[in-house]
C-alpha cells in the first residue's frame, strides 16, 4: 500500500458488494469510515504509512450488511461504484456511500493481508 | 378518637397540620366528611407533612433578608403547593371512585373484571437543558446591568411532584442547564410527565412591598425603559397561585395566602409521554406562556432538550418463575430439570432456584420479545400437562424450545405470565427493547464548587510553554478510569511517556513528577481529577464503571437525528465492546505522541454527524481542558449504547458539524 508520488497508486483489491438495509427512510451499510484528505492522517490506526490520507474502515456492526458482505474493520476503500476514493476529502467519501438512490455500493478495498496473500501465493514454487 | 376502619365517618387526627389549616378557614370541613380507608390516612399524611414544610416556607421566606433565601424558600412554597393541590385531586378522584363503585354494586352488575393492566415502572428525567436565544439588543441596549432570573423546572407525573435546583440565568448563558436526575416511581405507560419551567426576576433594587405606590410609579415612569418595566411588572402582583393539572382539586382549596417576597411565574411548559421516551437525548417542543413585556421572561428558544428514560418493571423484575422441564440438546425425548425465570426479554433457565442468586450462567436463555411465538400444545395423552413452545427467529432459521411444567395449573400459569409480559411489551413499546439505564443520583455531593459562570475558555490554563506535558496528565486520568478500569490490558500508546524512557524526552521534569513506576495501572497522579460536578453520572459503554468520566461524556455521545442512531436491527453492543476492546483514544496532541507506533491505537472514534453542545456553549460545569475543547466537537454517531451526556441541538447541529470539520486536530469517523 506504498506509493509513490506522481506514480499511479498500484493495489492489490477485493470487490465487496454491499447491499444496504433501508431502516426507517435511511439505508444502512453497517461500517463506519475515518480519513479523508482533510483528515490528520497520522492519527489512523489502521494505516500503514502514516501518511496514508485514505479512507479506512473503522468500524464494522456485526451482522450488518458491510460484515455479511466481507468487509473486515481497518480495510481501505480504494473505489466505490467506480468513485475513486483515494483523493477525497472526509465528507465526500461520506456523501458517495449515502446516496439515497442507490441500493448496492459496490467498492474495491485492498488490506494488508491480500497483498501477503499474493505475495505467497507468486513465492510458492510450481 | 381516629377510627381508621368506619368507613363514611370523618376523622382528622387531632392537632394535626391539616385540622389546623381547617380552622383557619383553609379547607373546606366538609370535604373530608366522606373519608375512606387506609389509603386515605396515606394521602392524609403526606398532606399534614406538604403543609408542615410549607408553613416553614412562608415563616422563612418572611424572616429572610437574602434574596437567594427567598427564592429558595419561594421555590420550595411553590412546590409544596402543587403537591397539596395534586394530593387533594387525588383524594377528590379516590372519593368519585368510592361513590361510583357503591353505585355499580347497587346496579349489581358484575362486569367482568378481566381487563389486563398493564405494569408500572420507572421513568427517569435528566440532564434537561433549554436553549436561550438572546437578540443582540440585549447585549448592546443594557450594558450597565445584567438582568437575571431565577428559574427552575417542576416536574409532574402522576402523583408525584419533584422540583429541580434553582439556576440563575443571564445573558451569559446560552442554555439552561439543570443537572438533577428525577426519578419516578410508579408511571403507567400512558403516563403523562409535565414539565414546567417557573421564573422570576431577580432584581435587588425592587422591593416593591416597601416603597409606596406613588412613588413607584412616579419612579417607574421617570426610569429607562427596561428598568421601568422592571418597575412595573414588580408592583403587579401577578399570579399567586402555581399551576395544577388536575383542575378538580382547585375547587377544594380556598386561595394561597400570598406571602410578601419574589414569585415564580409560569415561563413555559412541556407534556412528555411513551412516544418521547427513548434512551438518547432528545429536543422536545416548550410551549411558552408570558411574553416580552413581563418581568419574568427569557427569550426561550422554544425547545427543551432532555433524556428521558423509562424502565417498566417487566424489564427489571422476575415476573415469573418456578420450576420447568425443557427439552435440550440432540436427545428428543430427553427433559431437563431446570429453575425458569422471566425477566426482561428472557427466560433464563438455570440449573438450580440456587444459581439465580450465586450468578451463575443459566444453562439456557430462551429470548422472549416481540417476534416470540409461544404457544401451548397437548402432548401425549399419558402425559399430565400441556407442553409450551417457544419459537424464535434467529436470523433466518426458526428456532423452537419445547417447555413442560409439572402440572397444568403451573402451565396455565406460565402462559397467563407470557400474555402479561407480552401485553406489556405491546403496551410499553420501545422501552422493552433494551433496558435503558437510570442513574439515580448519588447522594454524596461533590465537593468541588461550581466556579463562577464564565466562557469555556476563561478556564482553560493549559500553558503552550508545558502543552505536552499538562495535557497528558489530564488524559492519563481519563484513561485509568476509563481504559484501565474497563480491566483493558493493553497499554495506551502514550503510556510509554510516563515510563523513564529515551523516547519521551520532553518535559521531563514534568514528567518525573509523576510517574510512579510501571506504567499499567497508575496510581493517582497528584491526587488532581479534573472531574467536574457532573463526573458522576457518565455515559454507560458496556464494561466499564459509571463513574468519573466527565471527559469521555462529551465525546461520545449518541446522535439522536441523524439517521445512524435507529438501527436496532443487529445489536450494536456486540460491536460497540469489540470496539472498546481496542478502544483508541483521542489525543489531540501532535503528531510526537501519535508517532510511538506499534503501540496501541491512539484515536478516539469520533464522528462528524453530531457535535456537542460544549465548545459552542460556556458551560462551567463542564470539565473544561483543552484536550475536551477540540473532542468535544467530536462525538461518536453509534446509536444509542454509548450513551452520555452531550445534548445535540439539531438547530446547532450544522454549526457543530462545520467546526467539526475544520478543526484539523481530530479525526473523524463517521458511520454509513
Amino acid at each position: 500500500m506504498s506509493y509513490i508520488p506522481g506514480q499511479p497508486v498500484t493495489a492489490v483489491v477485493q470487490r465487496i458488494e454491499i447491499q444496504k438495509i433501508r431502516d426507517g427512510d435511511n439505508l444502512i451499510l453497517g461500517f463506519s469510515i475515518g480519513g479523508g484528505i482533510d483528515q490528520d492522517p497520522s492519527q489512523n490506526p489502521f494505516s500503514e504509512d502514516k501518511t496514508d490520507k485514505g479512507i479506512y474502515v473503522t468500524r464494522v456492526s456485526e451482522g450488518g450488511p458491510a460484515e455479511v458482505a466481507g468487509l473486515r474493520i481497518g480495510d481501505k476503500i480504494m473505489q466505490v461504484n467506480g468513485w475513486d476514493m483515494t483523493m477525497v476529502t472526509h465528507d465526500q467519501a461520506r456523501k458517495r456511500l449515502t446516496k439515497k438512490n442507490e441500493d448496492v455500493v459496490r467498492l474495491l478495498v485492498t488490506r494488508k493481508s491480500l497483498e501477503e496473500a499474493v505475495r505467497n501465493s507468486m513465492m510458492q514454487p510450481r | 378518637m381516629f377510627c381508621r376502619n368506619q368507613t363514611g365517618r370523618a376523622t382528622i387526627a387531632r392537632g394535626s397540620a391539616l385540622e389546623m389549616e381547617i380552622r383557619r378557614g383553609r379547607f373546606r370541613r366538609s370535604f373530608f366528611l366522606d373519608m375512606l380507608t387506609l389509603q386515605d390516612t396515606d394521602i392524609q399524611k403526606k398532606i399534614d407533612y406538604e403543609i408542615r414544610i410549607r408553613e416553614g416556607a412562608c415563616k422563612l421566606l418572611a424572616a429572610c433578608s437574602q434574596r437567594d433565601q427567598a427564592l429558595e424558600a419561594s421555590r420550595s412554597l411553590l412546590t409544596c403547593n402543587a403537591r397539596i393541590m395534586a394530593y387533594m385531586s387525588e383524594l377528590q378522584r379516590m372519593k368519585e371512585a368510592q361513590v361510583m363503585q357503591r353505585v355499580a354494586r347497587r346496579s349489581s352488575d358484575t362486569g367482568a373484571n378481566d381487563d389486563r393492566h398493564p405494569c408500572k415502572g420507572k421513568v427517569a428525567i435528566s440532564d434537561i437543558r433549554i436553549p436561550l436565544m438572546w437578540k443582540d439588543t440585549e447585549y448592546f441596549k443594557n450594558k450597565g446591568e445584567l438582568h437575571r432570573c431565577a428559574v427552575f423546572c417542576l416536574l409532574q407525573l402522576g402523583g408525584e411532584i419533584f422540583d429541580t435546583d434553582m439556576v440563575m440565568v443571564d445573558r451569559t448563558l446560552t442554555d439552561i442547564c439543570f443537572e438533577n436526575t428525577i426519578v419516578f416511581n410508579e408511571a403507567s405507560p400512558n403516563f403523562e410527565l409535565r414539565l414546567e419551567l417557573y421564573s422570576c426576576c431577580s432584581e435587588e433594587d425592587y422591593s416593591a412591598g416597601s416603597t409606596p405606590r406613588k412613588l413607584a410609579s412616579k419612579l417607574s415612569s421617570s426610569l429607562g425603559r427596561s428598568s421601568g418595566k422592571k418597575m412595573r411588572a414588580a408592583m403587579d402582583p401577578g399570579a399567586g397561585c402555581p399551576i395544577s393539572s388536575a383542575g378538580g382539586g382547585a375547587t377544594l382549596l380556598l386561595p394561597v395566602p400570598s406571602v410578601a417576597g419574589p414569585k415564580y411565574h409560569l415561563l413555559a411548559h412541556a407534556t412528555l409521554r411513551l412516544p418521547h421516551v427513548q434512551d438518547n437525548f432528545r429536543t422536545h417542543d416548550l410551549t411558552i406562556t408570558g411574553n416580552e413585556e413581563c418581568s419574568y421572561w427569557l427569550p426561550l428558544y422554544g425547545s427543551v432538550c432532555c433524556r428521558l428514560a423509562a424502565q417498566p418493571h417487566c424489564m427489571t423484575e422476575q415476573m415469573m418463575s418456578g420450576a420447568l422441564r425443557v427439552k435440550l440438546g440432540g436427545d428428543p425425548q430427553g427433559w431437563t430439570n431446570v429453575y425458569g425465570v422471566l425477566k426482561g426479554t428472557n427466560l433464563f433457565c438455570y440449573h438450580r432456584q440456587e444459581d439465580v442468586e450465586a450468578s451463575v450462567e443459566p444453562v439456557l436463555t430462551i429470548a422472549i420479545n416481540k417476534e416470540t411465538r409461544i404457544r401451548a400444545s397437548e402432548r401425549d395423552p399419558h402425559s399430565k400437562a400441556q407442553s409450551i413452545c417457544i419459537s424464535n427467529r434467529y436470523g433466518g432459521e426458526e428456532v423452537t424450545h419445547t417447555l413442560a411444567a409439572d402440572t397444568r395449573e403451573d402451565t396455565q400459569r406460565w402462559m397467563e405470565a407470557f400474555w402479561q409480559q407480552f401485553y406489556d411489551m405491546s403496551q410499553w413499546k420501545q422501552c422493552c427493547d433494551e433496558l435503558m439505564k437510570i442513574e439515580l443520583p448519588s447522594p454524596r455531593k461533590p465537593a468541588i464548587v461550581t466556579p463562577k459562570q464564565g466562557s469555556l475558555y476563561h478556564e482553560m490554563v493549559i500553558d503552550t510553554s508545558d502543552d505536552i506535558g499538562t495535557v497528558t496528565d489530564i488524559l492519563t486520568h481519563r484513561i485509568e478510569d476509563f481504559d484501565l478500569t474497563s480491566g483493558h490490558g493493553t497499554t495506551p500508546a502514550w503510556m510509554s511517556l510516563f515510563d523513564e524512557s529515551p523516547r519521551s524526552p520532553q518535559c521531563p521534569s514534568r514528567l518525573s513528577a509523576h510517574s510512579p513506576g510501571p506504567s499499567p495501572s497508575p496510581g493517582r497522579f497528584r491526587g488532581r481529577r479534573p472531574r467536574s460536578p457532573r463526573s458522576p453520572r457518565c455515559r454507560r459503554t458496556p464494561g466499564l464503571l459509571s463513574s468519573e468520566i466527565s471527559l469521555t461524556s462529551d465525546s461520545d455521545s449518541p446522535c439522536s437525528t441523524s439517521p445512524c442512531s435507529h438501527h436496532h436491527g443487529w445489536s450494536e453492543t456486540p460491536s460497540s465492546s469489540s470496539s472498546s476492546r481496542f478502544r483508541p483514544r483521542t489525543l489531540s496532541l501532535d503528531a510526537k505522541l501519535t508517532s510511538l507506533r506499534g503501540r496501541g491505537y491512539s484515536s478516539v472514534q469520533r464522528s462528524c454527524q453530531m457535535a456537542t453542545s460544549v465548545a459552542a456553549v460556556p458551560r462551567p460545569t463542564q470539565t473544561v481542558l483543552s484536550s475536551s475543547s477540540s473532542t468535544s466537537s467530536n462525538s461518536s454517531s453509534e446509536g444509542g449504547q454509548d450513551a452520555a451526556f452531550s445534548r445535540p441541538s439539531i438547530a446547532r447541529r450544522s454549526l457543530r458539524n462545520l467546526r467539526a470539520k475544520l478543526d484539523p486536530r481530530n479525526w473523524l469517523q463517521s458511520q454509513v
